[in-house]
């Protein structure tokens, strides 16, 4: 009986040891005929069935949406061309960045001052992130805007403008690309795939420019963003100076940019005053970037 | 008093051969990253990995992963840039595989892709991408943020006392 059960074991751990080698043989194989052109077809089937919504953009597709999404955003808005200050925000971006749960993406992340008085920052997907003159200039420091660009990241983080796209779309594209490994498309399919790729963009810039995110979304961007900057070094009560600023500003309508696209602003102030103070550490402002914040903004004033 | 013994040795044998066998696989899903000798985006770059090469997870900490590369080499990558390939042997590195075969990288080039791109700034002419590769150019190296975060007692410098 003992040596029963002492065989069973054994052929028990034989099994284990043979299934693991069949997935790293199934690797190895995949490997030796590995080109993208070559794929196995029982991989192909798992692609094709496996990708079903946003969470299944690869980090390439991710990159090329968000390019185009930042193409639409700068045929709207020229770029302010001043490259201290352009370094100065980069730099503010990158230590948020640097803090976040994403910091790398396909091409990582990029800033830039959009040259408009409107108040605005929008994010398009894989890290292209823009900020308004008209939004710096109601910054009074580098928490604010380190805060504010936090915002942004935590949307990209998220992949909060991948989630604008309507999922029938989707399915289309995957149904579209998901059937063979092609190199290069034929002209019926590529303008089928570019009609869903102009959708989707749609889909996002309507969202981003027009009517906003959910509101869900941009509560969790402050949330996030709360989390992000303490996490940096500054001091996230600058997210609540920023809304308070934007509160009392009555120099534009409720019909342009930041004002249009995001929920009122005393709303979100009562919301991050309780994300912060459940903040087990809180950073303090330093005079230090204060000072920095001061040089690099001077030419706006 | 004997049974027991060799059955637990048995259970023993089993499972060290399993772990020493078993390691976790990652492809790498973006453009391409850093291995770097620290887990920090500013510590000394040892090598640059591609999108598809493979690595070895060795350990992790705070979001970073420790691994050894197809050409031997160990050091850290962020867990944002890699993907799980799946169970794979440990045995060499010649069984790590740069064109590997996780989805991200079966993916690699299809979907919304450049030639989808090109397709649709043909229909676009009016939206330019010129400023948008501008864009990719402005890249602030990891020692600058470094130098940045030390000036302004941001990060790891904030928390010094």
């Amino acid at each position: 009986m003992n040596n029963k059960k002492t065989l069973v074991l054994l052929a028990f751990c034989l099994f284990c040891v043979l299934f693991f080698l069949k997935c790293s043989v199934m690797e190895e194989s995949a490997g030796i005929f590995g080109k993208v052109s070559k794929i196995v077809a029982s991989e192909k089937d798992t692609i094709k069935a496996v990708r079903s919504g946003f969470g299944d953009i690869s980090e390439e597709e991710e990159y090329y949406i968000g390019r185009a999404v930042a193409a639409i955003i700068l045929s709207m808005y020229p770029a302010y061309q001043n490259d201290d200050l352009t370094r100065y925000v980069n730099s503010v971006g990158m230590a948020v960045v640097y803090h976040s749960d994403r910091p790398e993406t396909f091409a990582g992340y990029h800033f830039l001052v959009l040259d408009t008085e409107e108040v605005n920052a929008l994010s398009a997907p894989s890290g292209f992130i823009f900020i308004s003159k008209g939004l710096l200039k109601r910054c009074r420091n580098e928490e604010m805007l380190g805060c504010i660009l936090a915002h942004e990241v935590a949307h990209v983080q998220e992949k909060h403008g991948l989630q604008a796209i309507k999922n029938a779309r989707l399915v289309d594209a995957f149904t579209l690309i998901g059937e063979k490994a092609i190199e290069k498309y034929g002209p019926e399919k590529l303008a089928k795939l570019t009609d869903v790729f102009e959708d989707a963009l749609g889909d996002i810039a309507g969202k981003l420019i027009e009517r906003g995110y959910d509101r869900k979304y941009e509560y969790e961007a402050d949330r996030l963003s709360i989390e992000i900057a303490a996490r940096t070094g500054y001091d996230p009560k600058g997210l609540i100076d920023f809304l308070e600023t934007m509160r009392q500003d009555s120099s534009q309508g409720e019909e342009k940019g930041w004002f249009k696209t995001h929920p009122s602003a005393g709303d979100r102030i009562e919301r991050a005053q309780k994300e912060i103070s459940s903040l087990s550490f809180i950073p303090e402002k330093a005079s230090a970037r204060t000072a920095r914040y001061e040089k690099a903004v001077q030419r706006l004033r | 008093m004997k049974k027991p013994s060799l059955l637990s040795g048995i259970l023993i044998v089993f499972f060290l051969l399993v772990s020493i066998l078993i390691a976790k696989s990652f492809v790498v899903k973006i453009s391409s990253t850093h291995l770097r000798a620290e887990p920090q985006f500013y510590a000394q770059s040892l090598a640059v990995l591609k999108a598809g090469e493979s690595v070895e997870q060795l350990e992790t900490k705070e979001g970073w992963i420790k691994v050894k590369t197809s050409r031997g080499l160990t050091g850290w990558v962020h867990s944002c840039a890699v993907k799980p390939k799946g169970v794979a042997l440990l045995a060499s590195a010649s069984s790590l595989k740069t064109d590997a075969s996780a989805d991200e990288v079966a993916l690699a080039g299809k979907g919304f892709n450049k030639q989808v791109e090109g397709e649709y700034k043909a229909r676009n002419p009016n939206i330019s991408f010129a400023m948008v590769d501008k864009m990719l150019q402005l890249k602030i190296s990891p020692s600058s943020i470094k130098t940045f975060l030390a000036r302004g007692k941001l990060g790891e410098f904030g928390r010094e006392k």
